[in-house]
């Protein structure tokens, strides 16, 4: 969207400037044209100026030394401004045939003016006097009709240039009402095509959001492209998110109301339950009792005795102790728990059931966690990494601080059988369990107590075989805050 | 629209320019020398310096006729005029003007002189051949005429016109000189500066024209004010005049005249002049410069 606004703007931008360059041009144009005319008309002007001259100076020739003579002042100044009429006309520029028209009537005027000083000095007998002026008459007259021939030519001609002229310049005018009124409709048609280009997928997501508000999850927002198509992808995604949120709250609370139930009824269980172990252990202690009996009174204390574990750990799940948290350093505690239960269990390497231990413990800070929780939490996985290797195999436990975040990573894994996609998901819900005497509570305590300690915990098949359980915990100081 | 009455409303007023008094003119008179056009544009950029270093506002006025600049000075209201030598001596008798400075030109003269020159093929040798004969004057106030006066006298004839067959002023030397080579005179008197320069320019003039008489040298034209003119401002066109060769704009306004500088002129440099006009029995008060 950004690109096709600034393409837009770049083309209104550019559409406006050819329109402005084209106006600018038509102006200087047409002012050019008129520049040209004006200076035409004053050239012509300029050359009916001399020839009215000239014929002033013919008009004193005629009236010398009759009543109506002009004085010499008056005579000389016509005779000088004619002068410098011709001298102005080289002022301008001209063709080379113009110049060299020009210069044949500067050589003519100056020899009319030497013809005229002549007989404006000159005192003779009247004989003389009138072959003088005679003279200059005719030099006179050969340049009247010089001129006119001229002006002739050039007014004809200039009739022509003047309308050619004033066309273009009609021309350029009606363009120029042309760009006034067009301008005002393209700039409305590109705003249109502008607005309408951001305000549609505004209104698209609009309703999108209007839809998601009246619980429409399913909507999805279709037919965006560029940003508001990276948009239409996010609410989607928002929307997907929202949904599963959604499905887990519901599952969430489905379960807290089936857990207090359940928590409700093994506490019930477990009262009477303590009354058969109790009234079995009496019953097994009777002398009377055969061999065979005595042996099914035990029986039945030791499945008492284990429904009291499913009931506690299922009451541990649905009300998790509140974690005691304190300083500790995560590798120590797993270094713990492998010496102390994991050789407790007589395993080690050579043994017939094989177990291996890799650790790869990095060097780690020290962390504000619960002890018991973690410890629990650790003992949960190894145990199962172990259950999972019945035939033996490698315990890999790997320990690291994330560069660049405040993340603790440990991860656990085993080469046992491995889990499938589908389980993957499923391990971490109450009471799954794929071992035949498994509670299915034991990765859902220890994904509750992570969740508690503010991290996560995932479970992947590894390509090679096996499991491997990461877990991420934030590294938290003993002010209480996240490193 | 908008640039427009930005540009209209922006508009103010230019507040009016101090007004500077006129500068006093100087109005200087010319003789028709050399054609009357040539003349004036020949004396134009000295008149633009003339302005430009005195503070005066110096006009030219070319009068049709040597005798004209005498009898209009005053009328005219001149302040001054370049005379001829012949003219300068009959209007300081006249008018009482003075002089003030002189050219010298780039041949190092300062002088000029009078010729009678005829057509080599017109066979005038002598006075006798004169006779009956187109004699082609500038005016009657010029050294030239003054010189054909003097020598018809010498020659004892005390009145030319009758011995000639006719006698007209062209009114100016250039003329004079271009009527008897284009046979429109067969004598012609005129001075030898313009006669030099016009041959330059011509070939025609040297090859065939032939000098038949020369008067004594005469100082060239020069500049001469009227009498009542303040003291400081001779004094200060005078200095301008003289020192004008040693401002690089001053020579070149006098290389385009033709002249190396001004030099000091006094009435005494006239008295050849004076006593010319003597010895033919000529007063200058009461002389007659009418050309008629």
């Amino acid at each position: 969207m950004k690109r096709k606004i600034v393409l837009g703007l770049t083309v209104y931008s550019v559409v406006f400037l050819l329109a402005g360059v084209y106006v600018v041009h038509t102006i200087r144009t047409a002012t050019a044209d008129l520049d040209r005319l004006i200076t035409l008309h004053q050239v012509e002007i300029l050359r009916e100026h001399y020839l009215v001259q000239i014929q002033r100076i013919q008009t004193d020739l005629t009236l010398k030394d009759t009543s109506h003579e002009r004085t010499f002042d008056t005579v000389f100044r016509n005779i000088v401004n004619m002068g410098d009429i011709i001298d102005t006309c080289f002022d301008c520029h001209h063709s080379e045939q113009g110049t060299e028209r020009l210069k044949e009537l500067k050589r003519r005027t100056k020899e009319y003016k030497e013809g005229l000083s002549r007989v404006l000095t000159i005192r003779a007998n009247p004989s003389r006097l009138k072959a003088e002026a005679e003279a200059a008459f005719q030099v006179g007259e050969e340049l009247t009709t010089r001129v006119r021939d001229m002006i002739d030519i050039t007014t004809s001609r200039l009739g022509e240039i003047t309308k050619k002229a004033m066309n273009r310049i009609e021309l350029t005018k009606n363009i120029l009402y042309g760009l006034v009124a067009l301008g005002p409709l393209v700039s409305a048609f590109l705003g249109f095509i502008f607005i309408s280009g951001l305000t549609r997928p505004v209104k698209v997501l609009l309703e999108s959001t209007r839809k998601l508000k009246g619980g429409d999850l399913e909507h999805r927002v279709e037919g965006l492209k560029d940003e508001f198509g990276e948009l239409a992808t996010s609410f989607n995604e928002m929307a997907t998110s929202l949904k599963e949120q959604m499905l887990k709250m519901q599952r969430t609370e489905k379960m807290v109301i089936v857990g207090e139930l359940a928590a409700g009824l093994a506490h019930e269980i477990k009262n009477p339950l303590a009354g058969i172990k109790v009234a079995m252990q009496v019953l097994s202690e009777e002398a009377g009792l055969s061999e065979e009996d005595r042996g099914v009174v035990k029986k039945v204390g030791q499945e008492v005795a284990r429904l009291e574990s499913l009931m506690k750990n299922f009451l541990n799940f649905t009300r998790p102790a509140k974690p005691q948290m304190s300083e500790l350093n995560v590798n120590n505690l797993i270094n713990t728990i492998l010496t102390f239960y994991v050789k407790s269990r007589s395993i080690s390497p050579g043994r017939p059931d094989g177990i291996r231990i890799e650790k790869d413990l990095q060097p780690l800070p020290d962390t504000m966690a619960d002890p018991m929780q973690l410890q629990q939490i650790f003992l949960n996985l190894v145990l199962n990494a172990l259950d999972a290797m019945p035939g033996g195999g490698t315990l890999g436990v790997r320990t690291f601080l994330e560069e660049g975040s405040d993340l603790i990573h440990i991860e656990i894994s085993d080469t046992g059988r491995g889990i499938s996609d589908e389980n993957a998901d499923k391990i971490f819900q109450p009471f799954f369990t794929t071992k035949p005497k498994g509670t299915g509570l034991g990765l859902a305590i220890s994904r509750q107590l992570i969740e508690q300690h503010g991290g996560s915990i995932t479970a992947t098949g590894k390509p090679s075989g096996g499991t491997v359980f990461k877990i991420q915990l934030p590294l938290k100081t003993a002010a209480g805050s996240t490193a | 629209m908008c640039l427009l009455a930005v540009s209209g409303c922006s508009r103010e007023e230019k507040p009016s320019q101090a007004k500077v008094p006129p500068r006093e003119q100087f109005l200087i008179g010319l003789i028709p020398e050399l054609n009357i056009f040539k003349q004036l544009e020949r004396y134009e950029p000295m008149a633009g310096y003339l302005s430009g270093k005195t503070g005066l506002r110096v006009t030219l006025k070319i009068f049709p006729r040597y005798g004209n600049i005498i009898d209009n000075f005053r009328l005219a209201g001149m302040d001054g005029a370049f005379f001829g030598s012949f003219a300068y001596a009959l209007a300081h008798a006249k008018l009482g003007v003075e002089v003030l400075a002189r050219p010298l030109a780039l041949d190092n003269a300062s002088t000029y002189h009078g010729l009678i020159f005829v057509r080599k093929d017109s066979g005038i040798k002598t006075f006798r051949d004169m006779k009956g004969k187109r004699f082609a004057f500038v005016d009657k106030a010029t050294t030239a005429y003054l010189l054909t006066r003097a020598y018809f006298h010498s020659h004892g004839i005390s009145n030319c016109k009758v011995y000639l067959g006719e006698c007209y002023f062209a009114g100016t030397h250039e003329d004079v000189v271009f009527d008897v080579l284009n046979n429109k005179a067969d004598i012609g008197a005129a001075k030898n500066t313009v006669f030099n320069r016009l041959a330059k320019a011509d070939p025609r003039i040297a090859n065939e024209l032939v000098i038949l008489e020369k008067s004594p040298e005469v100082p060239e034209n020069g500049l001469a004010l009227r009498k009542e003119i303040d003291e400081s401002l001779r004094i200060r066109m005078r200095d301008t005049l003289l020192n004008m060769h040693l401002d690089p704009e001053g020579k070149k306004v006098l290389e385009q005249f033709g002249a190396q500088k001004f030099i000091e002129t006094a009435n005494a440099d006239y008295a050849i002049v004076v006593k010319y006009a003597e010895e033919i029995h000529q007063n200058l008060a009461t002389y007659d410069y009418i050309n008629d």
